[in-house]
């Protein structure tokens, strides 16, 4: 299981995968709006989603969790 | 002392499969060319075996460990090997590569052995900036250990690598925390936080094999053929949305011949330092990576990037500098970690570096941060452009609003974001664009992705080379 945090502080512009989602190593989870910018926040390693603790709209602050990756 | 040295010679003599890798002889003879380890001493008790050889034919000087003898633990006649070691290293100008797996000052020779350290620590710190210095750390480095590699510019760590100050016994005793050697000193920590480390490797071959690549990148630089520079399209590799980020690996390792060797690659990882070769010389290379932290510059960024523009600068590496900056991060946690301090680092950095330094702008170059990445007013010799790069104090939009507070805040509702966009239009003619930049000098030349290896070749084949003269102090 691998956590998924935020590096930096921001607004959630896109929320791309859903719970269950398999995704593989380097799959954008999610698009971050940060210093006018928009950030993909990535895996690192493939696995499943297990869940996604934001929506579209949030603002996170640095270290909040994202979401939650189940390696298979 | 004759016993050893007998015992060395048979254990030699046998297949390659029955030599013990922990045995200091065996590791001397894997890093260099097969067949041109020279010991510096005969082997003996000391617990350090000394030699010069060759890394793809370039001279070498190395010494190992040896952790069959009281775990490696350092006294009196070890340390005097390596300071002998490094002495002939200075003397040959040759890079120097210690292989550890070493517990420390050995306690049964109380202060002597402390002393002793100290020596060897202070013979390193002598030959910073003179000679490069690669440290390997295969097994525990504790103590005097730690800090030997800790010295050096730079820090590969094996899978079983282990490096602290103090061991999981000791945090014990006075802490009560209960911690393993791995999480004190193992490669996740080494890698994500504390910037000991440089390269980590799966297992020892690898190490190795950075070993000798490192030492060669720097003992062997070479001189750019501009001719042998194949021109690459970098276009396809920015997004086209200019607002969205992307992982700026793939062109770095386009710029270079192939790929180099990254640096502090977790740690980070907002900024990239490569080691590698362009036309065939060697470089370092710099880049703000956007996937990471929109790529900003914060605290820990740019610690890593000066320690590393210092360290090219003092061995004569030139520098290109791939510039795609928002600004420096803001916040509470940026100011009360020391952004100013350690931010400050990187402006000295540059500004007191001689090599040739070639900065590439591809997209933003915003603010302080612009300033910071190798601009002209630090001494750049020459700044490049791409087209789609924007250099300005921030972008036109944000400026305008501050600038145009009160003219906004009168306009009607309706008109405002007409009003805006003018007046963003009209600031970027002024305060902006790379028109400007041109005008006044701070960007030399606007070059197209698909022409930007022959020109940032040509700069490195023109150029005097030049060299700091300072040592390495490890930021």
């Amino acid at each position: 299981m691998a956590e998924v945090h935020a590096e930096m502080v921001g607004s959630v512009l896109e929320v791309v995968v859903a719970e269950g989602d398999v995704v593989g190593g380097n799959d954008v989870l999610i698009i971050l709006e940060s210093m006018k910018m928009e950030i993909p926040v990535v895996t690192e390693e493939p696995g499943v989603v297990s869940k996604i603790e934001v929506a579209e709209g949030d603002v996170v602050q640095e270290g909040d969790l994202i979401a939650v990756i189940d390696h298979v | 002392m004759t016993v050893l040295d007998n015992r060395a010679a048979a254990t030699e003599a046998g297949t390659g499969e029955t030599r013990d890798p922990r045995d200091p002889r065996t590791r001397l003879e894997i890093l260099f060319d097969e067949g041109t380890l020279r010991l510096l001493a005969p082997a003996d008790l000391s617990g350090v075996l000394t030699g010069v050889g060759r890394v793809e034919g370039t001279p070498v000087v190395a010494f190992a460990s040896d952790p069959r003898i009281q775990g490696g633990a350092m006294g009196a006649d070890g340390c005097e090997h390596i300071v002998h070691a490094y002495d002939t290293a200075v003397r040959e100008r040759v890079p120097i590569v210690g292989l550890w797996h070493s517990g420390g000052a050995r306690l049964a020779e109380g202060v002597e052995s402390l002393h002793s350290v100290g020596r060897v620590f202070a013979a390193m710190t002598r030959a910073s900036g003179v000679v490069p210095q690669i440290s390997v750390v295969f097994g525990p480095a504790a103590g005097g250990a730690a800090y030997g590699p800790a010295l050096t510019d730079l820090v590969i760590l094996s899978e079983q690598g282990r490096i602290f100050v103090t061991g999981p016994d000791v945090v014990r005793s006075v802490t009560g925390e209960e911690v393993t050697m791995a999480r004190l000193g193992g490669p996740e920590p080494h890698s994500r936080r504390s910037g000991v480390v440089h390269v980590v490797t799966p297992g020892d071959d690898e190490a190795f094999a950075v070993a000798r690549r490192l030492s060669v990148l720097l003992g062997h630089q070479g001189r750019v053929r501009p001719g042998d520079v194949a021109e690459v399209d970098f276009s396809p590799l920015l997004p086209e949305n200019p607002r969205r980020a992307y992982d700026v690996h793939p062109l770095v390792d386009g710029v270079l011949d192939e790929p180099g060797v990254e640096l502090h690659p977790k740690w980070a990882p907002n900024i990239v330092t490569v080691l590698g070769r362009i036309g065939g010389r060697t470089v370092g290379v710099l880049a703000n990576n956007p996937m990471r932290l929109g790529g900003c510059l914060d605290a820990t960024s740019a610690e890593k990037a000066a320690r590393f523009v210092r360290m090219c600068d003092a061995f004569g590496v030139p520098l290109v500098v791939v510039v795609d900056v928002p600004g420096y991060l803001p916040g509470v946690g940026q100011e009360w970690d020391g952004v100013v301090r350690r931010g400050a680092k990187l402006l000295h950095a540059f500004a007191e570096a001689t090599v040739p330094r070639i900065t590439l702008v591809t997209r933003k170059a915003y603010g302080g941060a612009y300033v910071a990445m190798n601009s002209r007013s630090l001494g750049a010799t020459r700044v490049f452009a791409w087209p789609t790069a924007e250099v300005a104090v921030m972008g036109a939009v944000a400026a305008v609003r501050v600038l145009h507070r009160r003219t906004l805040a009168a306009a009607p509702e309706e008109e405002r974001a007409a009003l805006e966009a003018s007046l963003a239009a009209e600031h970027e003619k002024v305060a902006g664009g790379l028109d400007r930049a041109i005008e006044l000098g701070v960007v030399d030349e606007i070059v197209m992705p698909e022409k930007t290896r022959g020109a940032i070749a040509r700069v490195l084949a023109q150029t005097t080379p030049a060299r700091g003269a300072h040592g390495n102090i490890p930021l």
